[in-house]
């Protein structure tokens, strides 16, 4: 079956497709740590983190819609965490009034904007690329090689899952007059499980081949990467605005909001 | 080189006392054809999987001189390729080159001999200007191609093929015969096609129920109406069409 629901942008000409992917790994995996390093309950840098990633996002050409249904989907799981803390001294401490948790509401904020921009950078990285050029990258970086293998597998498998969900549901669906009436639990429940049972088998056989060829734990790559001066100068470029909007914030107020 | 194929007493089974294979016993020459003919879950292509030391049985599976297990697996692997049913359950990699790149590079050979070992593959398999390609973008005979592509470039001694016919239109079946025909390694095909069979093997084998019911050439195998009708290969359907259709 035809998809392509990882790859979808990959083919995009733009300057941060052109870059190389070790050069795009090192920036993003930065860029991520200086703003989780954010301290607790400070908002305005984040502002103009944001404003840097959208930059970053049009650059790209990648679709804002696209990258913010991604960050739709993992939004309860960010909002869930986040909420959590000031719920959390609500039922462990007396408080007045929920004016008097401001300040928890603040880290909650935080937490969830430095979550969602982690999301938007990473969805702009894995769209800016093939996946398996991302993972020649890692494999470069020398990551460590049991994620490079459990990436590569979950990208490979990831596509038989959806086959198989693809294809039960078009055998449901050429039997159904409609919208399901009778038995929906039921009929939901047993194709999960069908799905599940048939994917375990196929990635058997997938597994089957994949030994038959020699494979011994480690995906070979054939491709030869190379870093052109200008990766470097904009990753370096891209960091150092980053690391300068995060120093700045601690070296003594320069953010008048705060 | 083509190695030869010595099978003996082999058993196995997925679950206990439920034989799938039960006490097969064969031998294939080096260079030869042979094609495996029985029912649905016969256990056909669970003895193909022993010849590369996926499964293993009890019993001697012997590729050449190495016998199969787990001390030798690189060896069996090197010298045994299989082809799979399924194109997609052969071709994992983003791009052709890169599947077809997958087993030389396993075995040790350099990029660029393995990039030599790439195109000579591709010029030999008809699939020039596909490097680039994504395996699920092509069709089913060109993704059956890739496949075979997959083993040959590991230049095995043996390749054993899991129903190399199926869900190919006649002019690809052609194509598929042909190309089995040309190659110079021994060749074990399973297949419920058995009109493209009988004009690849020169020796057939039937197995029903796990066991090895018989062996021999195909002239006298594919005669032997009672041996196939007991095997649940009745064929009288065939002839019938035959008659009614091709006969001048």
């Amino acid at each position: 079956m035809k998809h392509s629901f990882i790859d979808k942008y990959s083919d995009l000409e733009s300057p941060v497709h052109s870059l190389d992917p070790r050069v795009k790994l090192i920036a993003v995996f930065s860029a991520i740590i200086i703003i989780v390093s954010e301290p607790r309950g400070e908002i305005i840098p984040l502002v103009f983190y944001a404003l840097l990633i959208f930059i970053l996002v049009l650059l790209s050409r990648v679709p804002t819609g696209f990258i913010l249904s991604r960050c739709l989907i993992v939004s309860p799981f960010i909002l869930a965490a986040a909420a959590f803390y000031p719920i959390s001294i609500m039922l462990t401490e007396n408080y007045q009034s929920l004016q008097s948790l401001r300040p928890e509401f603040k880290v909650a904020v935080s937490v969830a904007v430095k979550a969602l921009l982690s999301v938007v950078l990473l969805t702009v990285l894995v769209s800016s690329d093939k996946f398996h050029n991302l993972l020649l990258g890692m494999r470069r970086l020398k990551m460590p090689k049991l994620i490079g293998i459990l990436s590569a597998l979950m990208y490979r498998y990831i596509f038989i899952l959806y086959d198989e969900a693809l294809r039960t549901t078009r055998a449901r669906d050429s039997r159904t007059p409609g919208k399901l009436r009778t038995g929906k639990l039921k009929t939901f429940g047993n194709q999960s499980a069908l799905i599940f049972l048939r994917s375990w088998e196929r990635s058997q056989t997938i597994h089957n081949s994949m030994l038959s060829r020699g494979f011994e734990g480690e995906f070979p790559g054939m491709r030869k990467l190379s870093v052109r001066r200008t990766d470097i100068f904009y990753s370096l470029f891209f960091i150092i605005i980053f690391l300068a909007i995060r120093l700045t914030n601690h070296s003594g107020g320069c953010f008048p909001f705060n | 080189m083509p190695a030869g194929i010595h099978i003996k007493n082999l058993t196995f089974s997925y679950a206990p006392d439920k034989p799938v294979l039960n006490n097969v016993s064969l031998d294939i020459n080096p260079g030869e054809k042979l094609g495996i003919i029985g029912p649905s879950g016969a256990g056909k292509s669970t003895l193909l999987l022993h010849l590369n030391g996926i499964l293993t049985g009890s019993g001697v599976v012997r590729i050449g001189e190495t016998v199969v297990g787990k001390k030798s697996l690189s060896e069996i692997r090197r010298k045994v390729g299989l082809v799979f049913q399924n194109p997609d359950d052969q071709l994992f990699n983003p791009t052709v080159e890169e599947d077809i790149a997958f087993g030389p590079l396993n075995f040790g050979l350099s990029i660029e001999e393995t990039d030599r070992k790439v195109q000579d593959t591709l010029r030999a398999m008809n699939l020039e200007g596909f490097e680039k390609y994504e395996s699920h973008h092509l069709s089913m005979g060109e993704r059956k191609r890739v496949a075979l592509a997959t083993v040959l470039a590991i230049n095995p001694e043996v390749i054993a093929f899991d129903e190399p016919f199926s869900s190919l239109d006649p002019a690809m079946v052609l194509q598929l015969i042909t190309l089995i025909n040309g190659l110079e390694a021994t060749l074990v095909i399973v297949s419920q096609s058995i009109l493209p069979l009988i004009s690849c093997c020169e020796r057939i084998a039937v197995i029903n129920k796990g066991e090895l019911v018989a062996v021999g050439p195909r002239d006298e195998i594919i005669k032997d109406r009672e041996l196939m009708r007991s095997s649940g290969m009745d064929l009288s359907f065939y002839t019938k069409i035959c008659r009614e259709y091709f006969t001048e």
